[in-house]
């Protein structure tokens, strides 16, 4: 429905008789005042709002007399003796996730099944949309069930006859339970990317590196991989401030334990301090410094991340224009 | 293409403002026409499990038929509808804050007395003296036994009318314990000899010991707590253990919360001899066992040896898990008063009432405060309330419900009813919530074998004393 109206807008614009003064320069910025005020809307008036509660007092406790209270929040936050625990937990669950989960798996998925008969590759690719379908507490119940102690447990019902395992394999093992868990969802939407990408390398290329005797794997490491540098930054920069913000499956399956802090990431210790009712006594404004320091994080690590991919010589002028 | 371009683009600017225009109106608050009825629709929330539960909702759509007979012996061409939700989500009480903040909060909110305090000091809920003092004496409400006002208080007044209570007990398997060489009047015995604290907590554990070195129960099913999973972890039941060492959770009559040093390191060491020195609690109750899971393991009434609940599980065992047989709950399971610590000390119980409170104008945008309270004062009535006991096993909160047959012909209620004289209460204080997510991440990180008995009670009093900054650390 957007595309839609950005594309109606357009022709609006192009069909309509046009004032000498204005000029085409004025066209440009014209045509952004629809995305520019969604993104207002949705994105930059939350983050102001979100930044001004973290400077009040509001909670379950204040909400007839909310108060300013200035940098209160965020000093609070800072003398949290369980805050590097709670950061290292957020960089050990982004970075595994990441590493593992959204560029080599997806990498080596859609390499294989590039390589097969396109019949089979169409076959198996799907599946692996599976965990990304399921409604997430389904998915994460599935994962409880898998891994609960016996005799309830599917996992240990399995290796009961190998006389291994019998506990809660999530309670024993929490962090590889979640990545795992977490990590299944984001492969299919990079697996996709890839696997599109692949087969958009021009054929010819192909051909002229076989041509040259180099082999399948030769071709794709000194070929085809340099020219997937694009949509591995588009995933690795998307998922990783994705992964930054996420939680569903850290609440679902363990909401930061077991004990003190042990899967607790940064975003589910915000949404703990601002919305978990008896737990966190509604601390509004609390959560919300938390989650301000957060979107500050994710910026930056955004512009690292462009700057890393050379995100500039990507969206260039090409020196060279068809004729 | 123009013309269709300028249509489209219309369109889809009406979808967007009809789309951005909110939720539906509201149901008309009064239908009427001029000298003619008048029809107030008083809207209630409750939580609750809806096979054992739903008279919560329902003692007020009884009571509405009720009150519009009052109302028209007075003369009043009033009459009051009731439109109620039973929510079993387990999250009513964050919905209700959230919709008290928009200011769309239902006239009547049943829920824990542990909300009092944030609910009143916030301003969604009003004071009930003035209408005490005015319908006490012409309904039941004087009838209300009177230690269940205590947990209704906040700050010198009155915010809610207790809907019902409970306790919870310790239950025991019966079979188990025959396996075990009990005779049947060591069984019959044990609940009075917990009654008179000649048999307490270290006591149980060492019969589940003996249990389970005998092989009567399988290893980690000797004991086991209310279980633990994700974000279910909710206090209560645990600080049972607390106060059966002699701890405080607040001063009544300064209301701030306490805790008592010896008595946490007592409650710890339980728990840390109940998993790791006894062995006869599973590490995965406290941290990686879901209800569903507990449920099915005691209901069978011959898994676990000891565990402890509440009454209002015996029907939900009974309906949800053993197909209406009740009789097999009372060949297989007992029941008693949570024991004492240790010698010396008294067995003791958590009584958690829920309550009937009105909401104010600002957090529901309507004027029904009072049409609301006559309501609720008329749900309050033995026979609307023995009804509901005997479906949901909560326990009578009217005195002349105790002589009711209704009531009194229920074989459990009539044995459990002894235990409410050994309750103790939740405090009524807005920083309550804080105190047990504090206490219990201590609790389940010692549970986990992250902390000792030591680290956990220096731990939890640093925590708890950074997350309440009023605590009262004896």
């Amino acid at each position: 429905m957007i595309e839609g109206m950005i594309e109606a807008w357009t022709r609006l614009v192009a069909a309509a008789p046009r004032p000498a003064a204005l000029g085409r320069r004025w066209l440009g910025p014209l045509m952004c005042i629809p995305a520019l005020a969604l993104v207002t809307a949705f994105l930059v008036a939350p983050a102001a709002l979100t930044l001004h509660i973290s400077m009040t007092d509001m909670s379950l406790s204040t909400l007839g007399s909310v108060q300013w209270v200035g940098l209160e929040n965020y000093r609070r936050l800072l003398s949290r003796p369980e805050l590097p625990k709670i950061a290292l937990n957020t960089l050990l669950f982004v970075g595994v996730n990441l590493v593992i989960f959204n560029l080599f798996l997806p990498l080596a998925v859609a390499t294989l099944t590039a390589a097969w008969e396109e019949r089979l590759g169409r076959l198996v690719r799907p599946l692996w949309l599976l965990p990304r379908v399921t409604p997430s507490v389904v998915y994460a119940l599935l994962w409880v069930w898998l891994t609960a102690p016996a005799p309830y447990g599917t996992l240990n019902q399995l290796l009961a006859p190998l006389g291994v395992g019998g506990g809660s394999w999530l309670l024993s093992y929490p962090w590889p339970v979640v990545i795992v868990a977490d990590g299944l969802v984001g492969t299919s939407f990079a697996t996709i990317l890839f696997s599109a990408a692949i087969r958009a390398v021009p054929r010819e290329l192909w051909l002229a590196a076989a041509a040259d005797g180099a082999s399948y794997w030769q071709t794709f490491r000194y070929v085809v991989l340099p020219l997937l540098r694009w949509p591995i930054m588009f995933v690795a920069t998307y998922q990783g401030l994705s992964l930054l913000a996420s939680f569903e499956f850290v609440l679902l399956l363990t909401n930061g334990g077991p004990g003190l802090w042990q899967t607790e990431v940064w975003s589910l210790y915000a949404y703990h301090q601002a919305f978990s009712y008896y737990t966190g006594g509604l601390q509004m404004g609390y959560g919300a410094a938390i989650a301000s320091l957060l979107v500050g994080f994710g910026a930056v690590a955004s512009l690292v991340a462009l700057r890393l991919f050379r995100f500039a010589e990507l969206t260039a002028e090409p020196r060279l224009r068809a004729v | 293409m123009r013309s269709i371009a300028i249509v489209l683009l219309g369109l889809a600017v009406a979808v967007l403002l009809v789309a951005c225009r909110g939720g539906g109106e509201p149901a008309p608050q009064m239908q009427s026409a001029p000298g003619q009825v008048q029809i107030v629709t008083i809207t209630a929330w409750a939580g609750g499990n809806p096979q054992t539960e739903r008279g919560r909702i329902g003692m007020l759509e009884k009571a509405a038929e009720r009150l519009n007979a009052q109302l028209e012996r007075e003369g009043s061409n009033v009459r009051v509808r009731v439109e109620g939700i039973l929510d079993t989500s387990g999250d009513m009480a964050r919905k209700f804050v959230l919709a008290a903040q928009a200011g769309q909060a239902p006239d009547i909110v049943n829920s824990s007395h542990a909300d009092i305090a944030a609910w009143a000091q916030a301003g969604f809920i009003v004071p009930l003296d003035q209408y005490i003092a005015k319908y006490r004496d012409s309904t039941d409400l004087k009838d209300i036994i009177p230690n269940l006002w205590e947990p209704m208080r906040f700050r010198g007044a009155t915010w809610a009318v207790p809907q019902d209570t409970e306790a919870r007990p310790l239950y025991f398997s019966k079979p188990l314990l025959r396996r075990l060489g009990w005779s049947e009047s060591d069984i019959g015995a044990l609940p009075d000899r917990i009654r008179n604290g000649q048999f307490t907590l270290y006591d149980m554990l060492r019969v589940a010991k003996e249990a389970q070195d005998r092989g009567v129960v399988r290893p980690g099913y000797g004991y086991w707590t209310r279980p633990v999973f994700g974000d279910n972890y909710w206090g209560g039941d645990f600080y049972q253990f607390y106060v059966a060492f002699g701890g405080s959770l607040w001063d009544p009559q300064s209301g701030r919360l306490t805790v008592d040093r010896e008595a946490l390191r007592k409650f710890f060491q339980f728990h840390h001899d109940a998993i790791f020195g006894y062995g006869v609690t599973a590490r995965t109750v406290i941290g990686g066992t879901e209800w569903k899971q507990w449920h099915e393991t005691v209901s069978r009434g011959d898994q676990v040896l000891f565990w402890n609940g509440g009454v209002w599980q015996w029907a939900e065992w009974a309906q949800g898990y053993l197909g209406g047989d009740e009789g097999r709950l009372w060949d297989n399971v007992g029941f008693a008063l949570i024991p004492a610590g240790e010698p010396g000390r008294r067995p003791t119980t958590l009584s958690h009432p829920l309550a009937y409170m009105v909401t104010s104008e600002k957090a529901s945008g309507r004027r029904n405060q009072e049409l609301a309270f006559r309501l609720i004062a008329l749900a309050t009535s033995p026979d609307l309330n023995s009804e509901y006991a005997v479906q949901s096993k909560h326990l009578a909160i009217l005195r002349t419900q105790l002589n009711d047959p209704t009531y009194t012909r229920d074989r459990f209620l009539a044995a459990t009813s002894y235990m409410v004289e050994h309750a103790f209460f939740l405090p009524n204080n807005p920083d309550y919530g804080r105190f047990d997510a504090t206490l219990g991440r201590v609790l389940l990180a010692l549970a986990a074998g992250q902390l000792n008995v030591d680290q956990a009670v220096e731990r939890a009093i640093a925590d708890l004393q950074s997350a309440v900054p009023e605590l009262v650390v004896r």
